[in-house]
């Protein structure tokens, strides 16, 4: 076994787990804020996917189908957040999580009613296909482009949330609402923006992944168990668990796809099993 | 003199970089009414989490009946002696008031029987029935916990903690949030208890401590400022210095 | 708050569902069975009928975990698929009796419900929903990865059990309703002890562990291990749930394992009422007549099940028999 093959295996790796990271940030992003655990997280992250194919295959190009998807999901997701988790709130914090699994259900049907139960594949495109050299082997562009944009995304995301104001609300209204309320913030539009960013990042991370993976109905239930194991490594709510668990999750699916492919999946929820033993509240977790 | 019951030694409290409890060592002798005061944030209620085994302090000891409670559960504390009430109302809300209390009961034995018959258990009904006799809540036996009116909550959770029989009895804030009425009541309550067993108490009712209490502990930033009869309490500076210009009631 | 004169007025008006209620909770298995005994005779096929006695077996097993001591799992299916294959295993592979690999996967899914126990309920709160949903997913791509014993993606098959010797009697098990009634056994029996547990003193601690998971710890309960207990139980319930359901079918499906599965045990038990005995098995009862029909309408029958759901979430949370209980019946 040569080095450039494991460089490579390492490689992809770092994209699989980028994906990952990003699907992970929008989960904790909403749990941190609103203490929903989002279950149809997964099927967003699939109708995000299939919203990036309509986009592109209507304007004809990815780059729009990668911009508009997220914020037309985005925009779905507030929506939901409004008429359907919000009446929720004060109820047990179970509730949230079977609405969204009932949901998830529905995503998916409908999915399946307008685009079929067959999977669709998701070209790459053009300007991004084919290999670079970088000195140490050969590197599919598109998977550094997913990387690149997985990176400038985080960057974006991590500048807002401490250099702006709705950054410094949303990790106040985190830490505590009621006093949010008493200092006048409308904490109920912080929530409908979180939601819908957490969305956002769901349905970003599924266009991403499309030209990786075949675009099918179904892809949104490995993604949320992915997902989950990522947060409960990484410690729920903790954005920096969720990059580093990602990328960590990702190179170990990886890696293990190189020596033993059929353990490939099991591998990641036997790591989040040792976790679970060491450490319960997650690598970056607080204690409850 | 009696041997102390129960003694901490040099307990300190972090969470993070804030020092909640520092250097506290005293002990409880049998038989006595300690109040616990101090200012809000003094570290009250956390001293009573590191002796209720709620919260597993940083550093120090701490000794019931000659034994050291380190790597002890919490749900153990209740067990060897020890049993606590909650500032803010803590009670089984759709168990019925006798259930409430029948249930607290049970926990001391056959915990993990999934065979027989609750019902069979009747010394456990019995005794249920007598914990909430002693803390007046008979005829509401039968109703569902969170349709009581507040003070009878707060008997509940006091029945509740009585019915393992323990050696000490921490009372978080017994009379919070009830009135004048239901405060005297409470206070004949405690009276009653004080005689049987020791208790410590955490309060912000100055009158009420100043007529119950056998001993007074001062504390503030987390430190033992002060230790002794309400009379020595009253007339010490240190306490006089840190709680002057404070409202007596709610300091 | 509540002063005491209106707190007596509604009891006093309530004694008449509280006398129903009372008696419907004493003869609750001896019910059961009777309402189990009259099933196939009500609902238009003898395959449904056995279906809502698999189901409704494996949501009563379940509510003890989700309505009785407040844990909602979404593993539960790595517990009915693993008694299924088991059962399917040892009678196709290894030629076991049909009754001693019915035990076996019993067995297995306890064994199995243990060990995920062991690490989920290390977590608190929503934690532990996420990790048995990922822990059961472990379990599903095991069995994929193992086609050798599995049968992988194709599911097992192999193992038909055409008839079965009790005491000496041939029952052909192919006739649907000699297959009914003797799983009807199986379910009865899960009945009884379920309701049994309910009864004990465990089932008292559970409840205490739903109402005030930090009150029952002060009282001196271990709460992880109460509720490691109850999970292990629950487990094992559904682990026979699942042996019924290959005895039944002659195949055990990958699907069976996968948290879907667990996400539709979740949805019968809140449909039903998660907050009463009978509530889980109506909830089965009525999601598989639902998907009777609406999949004679729609290869897309999911939307509406789901949407319904969703809608019970919104404005059921107490289900169909919890809402009869309380709205109702007053």
């Amino acid at each position: 076994m040569d080095t450039e093959l494991i460089l490579m295996q390492l490689f992809s790796g770092v994209a699989l787990g980028a994906i990952l990271v990003i699907t992970a940030l929008g989960l904790s992003i909403i749990f941190g804020m609103l203490g929903v655990v989002n279950f149809a997280h997964g099927a967003l992250f699939m109708v995000g996917a299939y919203a990036g194919l309509w986009v592109a295959s209507l304007t004809g190009s990815f780059w729009w189908g990668l911009l508009v998807a997220p914020i037309m999901i985005g925009v779905f997701g507030m929506a939901i957040e409004y008429v359907l988790i919000r009446p929720l709130y004060g109820r047990s914090i179970d509730d949230p999580l079977l609405l969204t699994f009932g949901l998830s259900y529905v995503l998916v049907e409908g999915v399946r009613i307008v685009f079929g139960s067959d999977g669709i594949p998701f070209p790459t495109p053009s300007s991004l296909t084919g290999v670079v050299d970088l000195g140490v082997g050969f590197f599919p562009i598109y998977r550094i482009f997913v990387v690149g944009v997985v990176f400038l995304v985080v960057v974006l995301l991590w500048l807002g949330l401490e250099k702006t104001k709705f950054g410094l609300i949303v990790r106040a209204g985190a830490r505590d609402p009621t006093m949010m309320k008493v200092l006048g913030v409308d904490i109920s539009k912080v929530w409908l923006l979180v939601f819908g960013l957490g969305v956002g990042l769901a349905s970003l991370g599924g266009v991403l992944s499309g030209p990786m993976r075949s675009v099918n109905p179904e892809m949104g239930a490995l993604v949320l168990a992915e997902a989950f194991v990522v947060t409960v490594i990484g410690g729920l709510g903790s954005l920096v668990g969720s990059i580093i668990a990602g990328l960590l999750v990702g190179v170990v699916i990886s890696m293990t796809a190189l020596f033993a492919p059929e353990m490939a999946t099991i591998v990641m929820f036997a790591l989040m099993a040792i976790v679970l033993l060491i450490r319960p509240q997650g690598l970056f977790g607080k204690l409850a | 003199m009696n041997a102390p019951l129960l003694a901490v030694n040099d307990i300190g409290v972090r969470f993070g970089g804030f020092v909640a409890l520092q250097g506290v060592t005293t002990e409880f002798r049998p038989g006595r009414v300690t109040s616990i005061i101090g200012p809000n944030g003094a570290g009250k209620s956390t001293f009573f989490n590191v002796l209720s085994g709620v919260l597993t302090p940083s550093s120090g000891s701490i000794r019931f009946k000659g034994d050291d409670l380190k790597g002890t559960k919490q749900h153990e504390f209740v067990h060897r002696g020890i049993a606590r009430s909650y500032q803010i109302t803590n009670i089984f809300p759709d168990l019925s008031v006798h259930e409430n209390v029948r249930v607290a009961a049970q926990a001391s034995r056959s915990r993990y029987n999934i065979w027989t018959n609750r019902n069979r258990f009747t010394e456990l009904d019995a005794k249920a029935d007598a914990a909430l006799e002693s803390v007046g809540l008979v005829a509401k036996r039968d109703e569902t916990a969170k349709f009581l009116a507040h003070g009878q909550q707060r008997a509940l959770e006091i029945a509740i903690a009585l019915i393992s029989n323990p050696e000490v009895l921490l009372l978080d804030e017994p009379t919070a949030g009830m009135g004048p009425e239901e405060t005297k009541e409470m206070v004949a309550l405690l009276e009653k208890l004080a005689s049987e067993r020791t208790i410590l108490l955490v309060e912000h009712k100055m009158k009420m401590i100043l007529g119950l209490s056998d001993r007074i502990l001062v504390l503030h930033h987390g430190r033992l400022i002060a230790d002794g009869s309400p009379r020595d309490i009253q007339t010490d500076p240190e306490v006089r210095r840190v709680y002057l210009g404070q409202n007596d009631g709610y300091a | 708050m509540t002063s005491p004169a209106l707190a007596v007025s509604p009891s006093a008006s309530a004694r008449k569902p509280a006398r129903f209620r009372s008696l419907v909770t004493k003869y609750r298995v001896p019910l059961s069975i009777l309402a189990l005994c009259l099933l196939p005779w009500l609902l238009p096929s003898k395959a449904l009928a056995v279906n809502v006695l698999i189901y409704g077996t494996v949501a009563v097993g379940y509510n003890l975990l989700f309505g009785y001591t407040g844990l909602l799992s979404f593993g539960h299916a790595a517990f009915v698929g693993t008694g299924a294959y088991i059962t399917g295993i040892a009678i196709g592979q290894f030629g076991v009796p049909w009754y001693l690999a019915v035990l076996m996967g019993v067995i297995g899914g306890a064994l199995l419900a243990f060990v995920m126990g062991a690490l989920s309920t290390r977590t608190r709160g929503i934690y532990f929903s996420m990790v048995t949903l990922a822990l059961a997913q472990l379990v599903y791509y095991v069995a994929l990865q193992t086609p050798s014993w599995t049968g992988g993606e194709n599911g097992l098959r192999g193992f038909t059990v055409n008839k079965i010797n009790l005491f000496g009697f041939e029952i052909n098990f192919l006739d649907p309703v000699n297959k009914y009634y003797v799983l009807m056994v199986f379910a009865a029996l899960a009945l009884w002890l379920v309701s049994r547990i309910l009864n004990s003193p465990f089932g008292a601690a559970i409840e205490a562990i739903r109402e005030n998971e930090r009150r029952a710890r002060t009282c001196g309960y271990n709460v992880e291990r109460t509720k490691l207990l109850s999970f292990t139980l629950s487990g094992t319930i559904c682990a026979l749930g699942g042996t019924m359901s290959a005895l039944h079918l002659a195949f055990v499906p990958l699907d069976s394992l996968h948290y879907l599965s667990s996400g539709m045990i979740v949805m019968m038990t809140l449909l039903g009422g998660a907050s009463s005995f009978f509530g889980p098995f109506i909830g089965a009862l009525v999601f598989l007549v639902m998907e009777d029909v609406f999949s004679l309408w729609t290869s897309h029958w999911q939307i509406i099940v789901g949407s319904i759901f969703v809608l019970f979430v919104l404005f059921l949370p107490k289900g169909i028999w919890g809402t009869f209980l309380t709205k109702v019946m007053r």
